[in-house]
């Protein structure tokens, strides 16, 4: 396709973008405006009849709700056009005083809709900043929007110059590597210990919120096997439900110990319960096989001592949080070559030799102090009427 | 390539690309694994491609199986490792193996590379036969698995000890798994051993048509049977009592060690194999 649909003032198509995301929003207001999957084909037929805009997604998630949208009206005309639009649809879902959403709501006019589109692809607006599930969901939109024939030459060129973006910045920057919960980094642990988690028993013991998360992550990644020990047993048999696995009494918790891989320990015992006197010759009867004790309770269940076990792999809630919070930094650090990649294929797309004529100028300059939140999208980089 | 190139400039060229390799891998090291090991594979490729030409040449100028000194012994040795992990590094998850063992194969070049390992071939070890040459090719190649189960147990400590102390590179690295690990270093210890055992069992055969008899006492004879007995313990004690993790993998790395060091002196001792 011709980089002339992108030469600003040639009279055809805009690219632009309106929603609201969690950087403005409370996630009150966004339920309030999200869409399920199967209302979204009827909601961009609504739109389009409208007359507002010639192509249209729509992206709903957890943390936006955005309308992408290519017109031939004026840019500004159609933004707030769009922002009556979304603040009806907000109305019609049993919304609340529509002046309360409208200061969430963000417009955005080239360039900054592209800088926005690509900055939502590469994961860099994400509540968890370089997390890859948006991806996954922007195409899902994208294929929605298309398989409806609401997307034409403009939309189809930004999104798939977006999905470029995103794989360039996943295989030329850190930005996705290392996990940034507590869960995931316990899981990737799992996974540099063990050759395939599918064989794995995990013992949960003591049925609390977070050892349920750490569970729930290390089954996503093919586990199959849970044994849950508790002091109330209907909550053990709770969680066990939940897994498809089965309960061991909290006195005997040790009893199938050589069947055991990983512990996941969150129990209210105000002492350890486990330490190098019980756990030695557990080890020796599970012939020294690779343990991974992953201790979330506070205080904590695992005496620090039984690290000098052999094969005895132990992390606390500290140690797990210290690991994500480095990722999440080193993930900062990368904020900066991801913002260039951004800017390079903007550039590219507007197919300007001269940034001046492309409005380029306007973009923030990469920042490493970003939070993973979009300045731009915040509804201040180019004042449009509302 | 050129024909005044005599096999040991094929074989310096291959330790140059080692070398290369294995500055490359200290850089790899400084990013904790993170990056492709790609290029640092096809750098070992390259080596190992003018290294197996130097062997090559090196046959077809003596009309035999370059095994018959110390040179030869050790660029087989560093051959069979080098060959080894091209295969094992056609796994994705396991060509970060190269990364250690460029080291290894670095190192042993520049040892093979030194004159006095060379001597003409006029005063060279009686290998006149074809059991001769298979008998020392079985135990080089033995001993070469024994190098890269080494290499492997080396890639283990150094991850092992990235997750016992709570390493930010143990999840960021692309390392394998350490069971993997651990498992690559059993299955390459029983591969050596079992070449090794072939090796060994050739060696009563070959005495008898030099000497008559089936057993003669010789230094590498006994030092071959210790090593044999070594690494049969270091792998019974894994099988039957579970001997896993960091012990064994400072035994696999040790007892290369001590092969390194020891068994070019055993060699130059042993009058059977210089008579």
């Amino acid at each position: 396709m011709s980089h002339s649909l992108w030469k600003p003032g040639n009279g055809v198509l805009s690219f632009l973008v309106t929603g609201l995301s969690h950087h403005r929003s409370s996630v009150e207001t966004r339920e309030k405006y999200a869409l399920a999957a199967d209302r979204i084909p009827d909601e961009l037929q609504a739109l389009r009849a409208t007359g507002l805009v010639d192509e249209a997604v729509i992206l709903s998630t957890c943390n936006r709700v955005e309308i992408y949208a290519a017109t031939r009206l004026n840019p500004a005309a159609a933004l707030d056009g769009l922002k009556r639009y979304f603040l009806e649809y907000g109305k019609r879902s049993g919304a609340g005083p529509a002046a309360e959403d409208a200061g969430a709501i963000y417009q955005l006019a080239e360039p900054q809709s592209l800088h926005h589109l690509f900055k939502v692809a590469g994961g860099l607006d994400s509540m968890v900043l370089g997390e890859t599930e948006i991806l996954g969901q922007l195409k899902t939109s994208y294929a929605t929007a298309q398989a409806g024939r609401h997307t034409g030459a403009k939309l189809n060129k930004a999104f798939q110059m977006a999905f470029n973006v995103a794989k360039h910045i996943r295989t030329h920057t850190n930005i996705q590597r290392g996990s940034v919960s507590v869960a995931s980094v316990a899981v990737d642990l799992a996974e540099k210990i063990f050759s395939s988690l599918d064989q794995r028993t995990v013992l949960v013991l003591g049925a609390g919120e977070t050892s349920e998360k750490v569970a729930r992550a290390l089954v996503s990644r093919g586990v199959q096997n849970i044994v849950v020990s508790n002091r109330s047993p209907d909550k053990a048999l709770a969680m066990a439900g939940i897994f498809g696995g089965r309960t061991i009494p909290f006195e005997d918790w040790s009893r199938d110990f050589n069947q055991v891989d990983i512990v996941i320990s969150s129990t209210a015992a105000p002492h350890p319960i486990v330490d190098t006197a019980r756990l030695a010759p557990l080890m020796r009867q599970r012939h020294n096989r690779p343990l991974l004790l992953v201790d979330i309770a506070v205080p904590r269940d695992i005496d620090p001592a039984v690290l000098y076990l052999e094969n005895v792999y132990l992390y606390n809630i500290d140690d797990l949080q210290t690991m994500a919070d480095d990722s999440m930094k080193l993930r900062r650090d990368e904020l900066a070559r991801c913002e260039e990649i951004i800017l390079e294929k903007a550039r590219k797309l507007l197919g300007a030799c001269n940034p001046g004529s492309t409005g380029l100028q306007d973009l923030q300059k990469p920042s490493t102090q970003a939070t993973g939140g979009d300045h731009s999208s915040r509804g201040n980089s180019i004042p449009l009427p509302t | 390539m050129a024909s005044w190139l005599t096999d040991r400039h094929y074989f310096l060229l291959a330790v140059v690309g080692y070398g290369l390799s294995s500055a490359y891998s200290v850089l790899l090291w400084r990013k904790g694994f993170r990056t492709d090991d790609r290029a640092n594979y096809l750098l070992l490729l390259a080596s190992a491609a003018l290294h197996t030409m130097a062997m090559i040449r090196r046959g077809f100028t003596f009309s035999q199986c370059p095994v018959n000194n110390l040179y030869e012994a050790t660029t087989f040795i560093t051959w069979t490792i080098a060959v080894s992990y091209l295969v094992l590094g056609g796994f994705r998850r396991l060509r970060f193996l190269g990364a250690f063992a460029s080291h290894v194969l670095f190192f042993l070049g520049v040892f093979a590379l030194m004159p006095a390992l060379d001597p003409p071939h006029t005063a060279k070890p009686d290998f006149s036969n074809g059991l001769a040459s298979l008998h020392a090719t079985l135990i080089l190649l033995g001993i070469g698995a024994f190098g890269l189960s080494a290499v492997a147990a080396l890639m283990f400590l150094t991850e092992e000890h990235d997750l016992k102390f709570h390493k930010l590179r143990a999840l960021f690295s692309k390392l394998p798994p350490i069971q993997r690990l651990e498992k690559v270093m059993n299955v390459l210890l029983l591969i050596g051993e079992t070449l090794l055992t072939a090796g060994l069992l050739l060696s009563p055969i070959l005495l008898k048509q030099r000497y008559g008899v089936y057993f003669r006492s010789d230094p590498l004879l006994d030092y071959s049977a210790f090593i044999w007995i070594c690494y049969l313990c270091i792998l019974m004690g894994r099988w039957k009592f579970g001997q896993g993790g960091r012990r064994f993998a400072w035994s696999t790395l040790g007892s290369f060690a001590f092969i390194m060091l020891t068994f070019w002196g055993f060699l130059l001792l042993s009058p059977v194999h210089h008579s």
